[in-house]
């Protein structure tokens, strides 16, 4: 479960996020949606406290993130699979390794680390570019790595901070599907994305926000 | 297993910037065969000086006449000192006898003698640590109140010279040693703290995945420990081709440096030193990480 209670985040005297509260349930789908600057991308950072939130209380997965101690913060990041909005690739690390970092960083043994990278690069069609290094590839292509990156590790919660901004219709739409079976095995999955047809027709609860505060909830 | 991983990932980095590292090591290698050439000088200074104890020896001379019970009581007393290590009774005969031999041709001077004027003496040898100016002192004093003993002379000088000796190559050797060791810390500080810098979008990214301060940090560490080991291994190469050089090329000239010996502890030592400094400069240089 993701619950946002009276959530505010303020840079210097600029409210970002204004008195949030969301509550997604486990094992829930849903979109974030905004204009730019809307502050989707800080309330998905305030998940994995990237930042801290300034008011308020946020639970992840029965994880209250105000009282959490700093040394548990690499644990609740493991337990959340995150797809950032410029991709954050390791350039020295080819497409596969990029990948395994996500299995090595828990500890999962180096075969078992294998098979799982494997299966997630074909989940993302890039079985074909393992070897190949982010700085050679397609912004769509990295995008995909980014995703199997998230993933791989099967995680409680997937947040997606605008996965589909370089993929053509076709293939976000492919992703979108991804994500949705991920979803149909129990996964909690948050995107957050400013094209509407990528919840279109889908039926699941899309949050809106602008200037920070939540204006509004329907269903996709 | 993050250990391998670590391994591989400071592998790569090693090999990425290599120049760099290749700077490092070299200064770690030439900061090393400092400390090897330091030590290897006062091994051997060392090895000399250690013995110089063992030839000092304090002069007791006896009253005239004493009888024998009083001198074996004498001699007894002294050999309960636990101060003492040797205890030689030289008898009025015997120190003519060596007087004799060390007069060798000018003995002659002796002839127009009636009696023996040499009293009988005791050579009292002091235990290694009580070589000192001060404790060779205190021993003269205590041995002076034992009945029977009329004087005691030792070089308290000497003693006080040997015990100086020893003490100043003690405090060289550490005052060499912790410089240069601060030294090695700062060259792979330095080159840690830049290739640290280097790599903070990588840093930030292992953050944001989960990665725990020590899944970032052993990297590094070990980085700094190969720096540290392979500067060892160097140093040691440049010492042994200087040892080598002085033993065999120099001895021809100066015919005493063939007795100086290459302490083979050093080859161990050096690269032990070398990754233990390495992994400190480098934990300083990662500091505290904030998650």
């Amino acid at each position: 479960m993701i619950a946002f209670q009276n959530v505010s985040k303020y840079y210097d005297l600029h409210t970002v996020l204004r008195n949030i509260n969301i509550t997604i349930q486990k094992g829930e789908m849903a979109f974030l949606t905004g204009p730019s600057g809307a502050g989707k991308s800080t309330l998905l950072r305030l998940m994995y406290m990237a930042e801290l939130a300034d008011e308020g209380n946020i639970i992840i997965e029965d994880l209250d993130l105000a009282s959490l101690k700093m040394s548990r913060i690499p644990f609740l990041r493991r337990s959340i699979g995150v797809v950032f909005q410029d991709f954050k690739l390791i350039k020295n690390l080819n497409v596969f390794n990029n990948v395994a970092l996500a299995l090595r960083i828990r500890g999962v043994v180096e075969r078992e680390a294998r098979n799982l990278t494997s299966e997630a690069l074909k989940k993302v069609n890039l079985r074909h570019l393992a070897d190949s290094y982010p700085q050679s590839l397609s912004g769509g292509e990295q995008q995909r790595v980014a995703i199997a990156r998230a993933i791989v590790a099967d995680p409680l919660v997937i947040l997606a901070d605008e996965p589909t901004g370089n993929l053509d219709p076709g293939t976000a739409l492919d992703i979108i599907k991804l994500f949705r079976d991920l979803n149909l095995q129990g996964t909690t999955v948050l995107i957050a994305t400013h094209n509407r047809e990528l919840f279109r027709g889908t039926g699941k609860r899309v949050f809106k926000l602008d200037g920070g505060t939540l204006s509004g909830e329907e269903v996709g | 297993m993050a250990m391998p991983y670590s391994f591989k990932s400071a592998l790569q980095s090693l090999c990425r910037e290599k120049w760099i590292n290749i700077l490092s090591i070299f200064t770690v290698a030439s900061s090393l065969l400092i400390v090897t050439l330091t030590v290897f000088f006062l091994y051997n200074v060392e090895l000399v000086t250690s013995h110089l104890p063992e030839r000092f020896s304090m002069m007791i001379y006896l009253k005239d006449n004493l009888p024998r019970e009083d001198t074996q009581n004498v001699i007894n007393m002294l050999q309960k000192r636990a101060d003492v290590s040797k205890v030689r009774y030289i008898s009025k005969s015997d120190a003519l006898k060596e007087l004799k031999q060390t007069l060798k041709d000018t003995n002659y001077i002796l002839e127009g003698l009636d009696d023996n004027p040499l009293a009988s003496s005791i050579e009292l040898r002091l235990k290694k640590d009580f070589v000192t100016g001060a404790t060779a002192a205190r021993i003269a004093e205590e041995v002076k109140k034992i009945p029977g003993i009329d004087s005691v002379f030792y070089g308290e000088k000497i003693a006080e010279a040997i015990h100086l000796l020893k003490r100043s190559v003690e405090n060289i050797s550490l005052i060499i040693f912790l410089t240069i060791s601060l030294g090695v810390i700062f060259v792979t500080y330095s080159t840690v703290k830049i290739l640290f810098y280097r790599k903070n979008e990588e840093i930030e990214i292992l953050k944001l995945l989960g990665a725990t301060g020590s899944f970032i940090r052993m990297p590094f560490l070990i980085e700094g420990g190969i720096i540290g080991l392979m500067g060892g291994a160097l140093g040691i190469v440049g010492a042994f081709i200087f040892y080598i050089a002085v033993t065999y090329r120099l001895s021809m000239v100066i015919p005493v440096l063939k007795t100086l010996v290459f302490p083979l502890e050093i080859l161990i030592a050096l690269p032990v030193i070398g990754i233990i400094l390495g992994i400190i400069g480098s934990a300083i240089a990662i500091g505290r990480l904030r998650l």
